[in-house]
């Protein structure tokens, strides 16, 4: 209570700074000294503590940040590659349809080109079969008149007994063979 | 402007008044810290800030020794720290502001909050050479805590000037809020130049007002304590003031972030352009 009384008597003297000061020792020294102590403290903390500490998670936040956007990366690589591969899919899916058709054509042009040149090889081969043929009866027909035109020449100059000339000869030819042939 | 001083010298007087009585009726702790020598500015509390402050140093020299970008231990508690603390500041100054200040902020609250928890460990406040003790906590003098408002202070004016300019800061305090026009305006240019007067007042107060509250709850808390344990038989000391060891961990952790808190309210205000700068005054 005396204290109370005193320090109300120093307010009312018209200095209550001075109570306060004397009271609590606020001195220039010592509050020069906390000052300094706190700015030291501060400046050390910052440069120790929150500038390392603040770096690392400025560091960290970019790199997730570059991580998000090296996934978007990806993924629309992926899309991308996904439309791409479908994309090639389909092409060669066409590419082979078509090659397919084109091969089912080929086959089948080729088999009616083989086929026709079969059927005209064949065609040929029966021509020349009976062009053989042909020759083969005609030159024995030739070969059979003359045959039968030496044995009538023969039969009749031994049944006349005369010597035939070229033009006896010729004339029972032909006459012999009109009747054969008649 | 008389009232206001009167006013404001009334209420530092009865609290002068009140620890005065306390310590006359309980021989509790003295209400200034101890020099330890004559001839320098050394004190008993002086000492445990350097404590603090030492322990604040080297836990951040070890927990950034090897900072690995996958943070463990002591960088995971350390970063778990500093991120907290910036993105709480950050709700309250913006991301410009809290980029600028956030060394001050930051480092007094880890400064206040561990130079009052190592004030509570034990022997600190009780173990004495004749009648005064040889350890007192850091914030339980009034020049550390007056230290700590006034840097507040002066960085304060700084932010204030820099952020919005001399003529910004002046219009910030004295010019109108809002659109007036006519005889209206002259009465609000009045009525506003009135209020920035008890703003300045405010202002110039708010270095007392904060280390004042600091100091106050940490030397009434260790008071306590002491107090407590003089109430029992000696062997059993330890008994009574135990529950208030737990209140004051609580006293501590608050009181640090009642001063950051007000610290980066009073710039907020100061550089709040925003809708609501009205309101704030």
């Amino acid at each position: 209570m005396l204290d109370f009384i005193n320090v109300l008597a120093v307010a009312d003297s018209g200095n209550p700074i001075k109570a306060i000061v004397r009271t609590f020792d606020v001195d220039g020294s010592l509050l020069f000294a906390q000052i300094l102590n706190v700015c030291v403290v501060l400046f050390v903390l910052n440069k120790f503590a929150f500038g390392p500490i603040l770096k690392m998670l400025e560091e960290r936040r970019a790199r997730i940040i570059a991580g998000e956007d090296k996934i978007k990366l990806i993924e629309r690589q992926l899309a991308d590659s996904v439309e791409t591969t479908a994309a090639a899919i389909s092409k060669a899916n066409d590419e082979a349809v078509r090659m397919v058709t084109e091969a089912k054509q080929g086959a089948a042009t080729f088999t009616e080109q083989k086929a026709q040149e079969a059927i005209s090889s064949a065609q040929q081969i029966l021509a020349k079969a009976e062009a053989a043929a042909k020759a083969d009866r005609e030159r024995l027909t030739a070969e059979l008149k003359r045959e039968f035109g030496r044995l009538v020449v023969a039969t009749t100059s031994q049944v006349t007994g005369k010597l035939l000339t070229a033009d006896d000869q010729k004339r029972i030819n032909e006459d012999a063979l009109a009747k054969v042939e008649g | 402007m008389r009232f206001v001083l009167s006013t404001s010298a009334f209420w530092l007087v009865g609290i002068i008044s009140t620890f005065a009585g306390e310590e006359a009726a309980h021989e509790g702790l003295p209400l200034h810290a101890e020099r330890i020598f004559d001839n320098l500015p050394i004190t008993n509390s002086m000492v445990m800030s350097w404590v603090a402050a030492l322990l604040v140093i080297l836990f951040a020299k070890v927990a950034t020794r090897q900072m690995a970008v996958i943070p463990s231990g002591i960088q995971n508690f350390a970063e778990w720290l500093v991120e907290s603390l910036y993105n709480f500041l950050e709700g309250i100054l913006g991301a410009h502001l809290v980029k600028r200040t956030f060394w001050f902020f930051g480092g007094v609250f880890i400064m206040i909050l561990c130079s009052n928890w190592i004030g509570l460990f034990p022997g600190v406040g009780t173990i004495k050479w004749g009648d005064a003790p040889i350890l007192r906590g850091g914030n339980a003098d009034l020049n550390m805590t007056l230290a700590l408002a006034l840097v507040a202070t002066v960085l304060w004016f700084y932010w204030a000037i820099t952020e919005n300019g001399v003529m910004g800061f002046l219009k910030h305090i004295f010019a109108p809020k809002g659109e007036f026009n006519g005889p209206m305006k002259l009465l609000m240019i009045a009525i506003f130049f009135m209020v920035g007067i008890i703003e300045v007042f405010s202002i110039l107060l708010r270095p007392v007002a904060l280390s004042f509250r600091l100091f106050g709850n940490v030397f009434a808390g260790e008071n306590m304590l002491d107090i407590m344990m003089k109430l029992v038989n000696p062997k059993i000391a330890f008994l009574p003031a135990l529950p208030f060891y737990f209140l004051e961990l609580l006293v501590g952790l608050i009181q640090a972030l009642v001063f950051m808190l007000l610290t980066a309210v009073f710039l907020q205000l100061i550089c709040d352009h925003g809708d609501d700068h009205e309101e704030a005054h």
